[in-house]
This record gives C-alpha cells, sequence and structure tokens, in this order.
C-alpha cells in the first residue's frame, strides 16, 4: 500500500542573487540612515491636516517646550558661527574670557542643534540670525499644551524681524470622525 | 546549509599531481549573509522617513492697514476657558464651546463652531475672519483653529493681539 517515495537528493538553490539584494538594501539603508540627535526637552507636536513637510535647510526653529522655556536652533553651521560672533562673542569677551575658552565655545556652538534662551534675549538672537542668513526660514516647534502668551511671544517676534510667513510644526492628524 | 561535497575518487587521488587545479572552490558564506540581513532587518525597522509636517500661517505686517467693512468682520475670541466668542461686526458676541466634549485630546473643533463658521463664509464671500486668542489659551487651540480653516478651504482669516477690549466684548456675550 505504501506509496514509493522518491528520494530527495541534495539540491541546492543559488542565493546569490538574494544576498545581492540584501547588499544593496542594507548598504542604502546604513547610508540614508540618520541617527536623530538627542533632543534637549520632549516636546508633544499639536496634530493638524496639514501635510507639507519641512524644508531640509536654512531652517531657524524655535522650540516652545511645556514649561515655557525657549530653544533656538539654525540648520546651517555658517548662520551659526554669524550668531555667534555677534551676539555671544562680545558677552564672552566682556566677561573676560581667553581666546582659547573662546575658540572651544565657538566649536561647541557650532555643534549644537539647539541652544536655551533667554526670553529676553530671544529677540535679539532671532534679530541676528535674520541679518546672518536673508534665507532663513522661520517654524515654530511648540508643545501642545504650551501657553498660547509663549507661542504669542515668538509669533511677536518674528513679525518685528519682519518674518511675515512662518511655519508651525505639527503632527499629521489620523481621520477621527 | 551544509556544504555538499562530493566524494573524490580515492583511486584518482593517488595519481593526481600534488599541485592540482582547485575545482569547485566553497566558502561558506552563511554566517556573513546571517549577519547582513540582521543589519538589513535592523536599520530597516529602525528608519523612519517621516519628516515633520507644518502647517504655514501667514501674520499680516505690522504697519500696513487694510479697510474692511465691518459687516464682513467676523471677530472669533477665544478666552482661556475653552469658550469661543464669534461676533459679526460690532455685534454682541455669541458664546460657543470651542470642543465638543471637555476631553483635552478632542482634536476637531465642535459642530457648532465649524457650522457658524461655515454659513458665514458661505452667505458672505467677503468675509474675513479673525482670530483673537486670548494669552489663557493653549497653542493647541490655534493650532486646531487653523487647521480647521485650512479643511474648510477658508483663507480669508488673520490673526490679531487680543486686549482687553476683547475681555469686555465677551462679557456682552449671549
Amino acid at each position: 500500500m505504501s506509496r514509493i517515495k522518491s528520494k530527495r537528493i541534495a539540491f541546492r538553490i543559488d542565493m546569490t542573487p538574494m544576498v545581492d539584494v540584501a547588499f544593496l538594501l542594507l548598504t542604502f539603508f546604513m547610508l540614508t540612515t540618520k541617527f536623530r540627535p538627542p533632543e534637549t526637552v520632549k516636546i508633544d507636536l499639536p496634530s493638524s491636516h496639514s501635510d507639507l513637510k519641512l524644508p531640509e535647510s536654512n531652517v531657524l526653529t524655535v522650540t516652545v517646550s511645556k514649561q515655557n522655556t525657549f530653544f533656538m536652533g539654525v540648520s546651517s553651521k555658517q548662520s551659526r558661527e554669524k550668531i555667534f560672533n555677534s551676539v555671544i562673542k562680545p558677552k564672552l569677551e566682556a566677561a573676560k574670557y581667553s581666546t582659547v575658552a573662546l575658540q572651544d565655545s565657538l566649536k561647541n556652538f557650532r555643534l549644537s542643534e539647539n541652544f536655551p534662551v533667554g526670553r529676553d534675549e530671544l529677540e535679539k538672537f532671532i534679530v541676528r540670525a535674520r541679518f546672518a542668513d536673508q534665507k532663513l526660514l522661520p517654524v515654530i516647534k511648540a508643545d501642545a499644551d504650551t501657553n498660547f502668551e509663549a507661542v504669542n511671544h515668538v509669533i511677536k517676534i518674528y513679525k518685528k524681524a519682519k518674518f511675515l510667513t512662518f511655519k508651525l510644526m505639527t503632527t499629521l492628524e489620523k481621520e477621527v470622525n | 546549509m551544509a556544504l555538499f561535497d562530493t566524494p573524490h575518487n580515492h583511486r584518482s587521488l593517488k595519481k593526481r599531481r600534488p599541485r592540482s587545479k582547485r575545482i569547485g572552490f566553497h566558502l561558506d558564506m552563511t554566517p556573513m549573509v546571517d549577519v547582513a540581513f540582521l543589519l538589513l532587518t535592523f536599520f530597516m525597522l529602525t528608519t523612519t522617513f517621516s519628516k515633520a509636517n507644518t502647517m504655514e500661517i501667514t501674520i499680516p505686517p505690522e504697519m500696513t492697514e487694510v479697510k474692511v467693512y465691518e459687516t464682513n468682520v467676523m471677530t472669533l475670541r477665544i478666552a482661556g476657558d475653552g469658550m469661543a466668542y464669534c461676533s459679526l461686526g460690532n455685534d454682541a458676541p455669541k458664546k460657543l464651546p470651542l470642543y465638543d466634549s471637555l476631553d483635552t485630546r478632542q482634536l476637531a473643533l465642535s459642530k457648532g463652531l465649524r457650522q457658524l463658521l461655515k454659513q458665514q463664509t458661505l452667505a458672505n464671500e467677503k468675509t474675513v475672519i479673525v482670530v483673537k486668542i486670548s494669552n489663557k489659551a493653549r497653542y493647541k487651540q490655534l493650532v486646531d483653529i487653523i487647521d480647521e480653516l485650512n479643511l474648510m478651504r477658508i483663507n480669508r482669516f488673520s490673526l490679531d493681539d487680543y486686549t482687553e477690549q476683547d475681555d469686555k466684548e465677551i462679557k456682552r456675550a449671549i
């Protein structure tokens, strides 16, 4: 009754193409991945239906945290340097810092994505940044739960700096109703 | 995956010269491919191509003034209490809840408010909506309002400062 089973002979599949594709994908992902820099503060963005994307370069971001503290970030290193030279350097020089210390803090500043700014200083920084780089695109990144007052402060400064069109960073809202 | 080596013919082995041509040389690449796949899955799973979404708004410059008929202006005042006060021209403002429920995670504006905004813009194409948000309000409310206006394709709106005058106006609300 038993059927005669054909003996399986050891067989081999050429896996080379699969491995090729795997390596191709691997190199692609490895080269395109940019690890997100650690966040200085946690921001829960408000949600909206807008699907405009954040531009890649020349972005001036003002972050407003839940505790109503302000952070500023400029995406290009040249503008950062200019801001440092025009705002921070005179201050440090007045405080009698050595040139080595100055250079060191410039190096740090060039690499920092975000730096905390006092409420009163923000205007000075933004106006300087505006002078340093004409092509800056202003963005407000604020926590959904911040007081409108703090955001309004930023909007007023943008208005003074003649940034009349700016972007609010949001997350895409999933359809609920 | 194992290697399958074909057994050599022992008889011929003796006759072979020591330096023979190497035929069918196999290197076991399995571990390398394993590692490659592991890395591939890691990068595929950790990569998010998401870029932050943004919403664009334009604010009017400080010095310019645009004259608009009073009846074409609809003022939307948002006080800190979660209520919206809508008024047309100089009429007494109408009090409406900003959200339908008190749940703070509510995403859409209340039905009443949406209807009012829609009706007004349909009735009068020249309507300009002026949004005034109290300092006591939340930032989320600003985003929700602008989002809602964008969804309704209303682009004649602007932001304005909320002053004490607006606090007085609100008291007249019905």
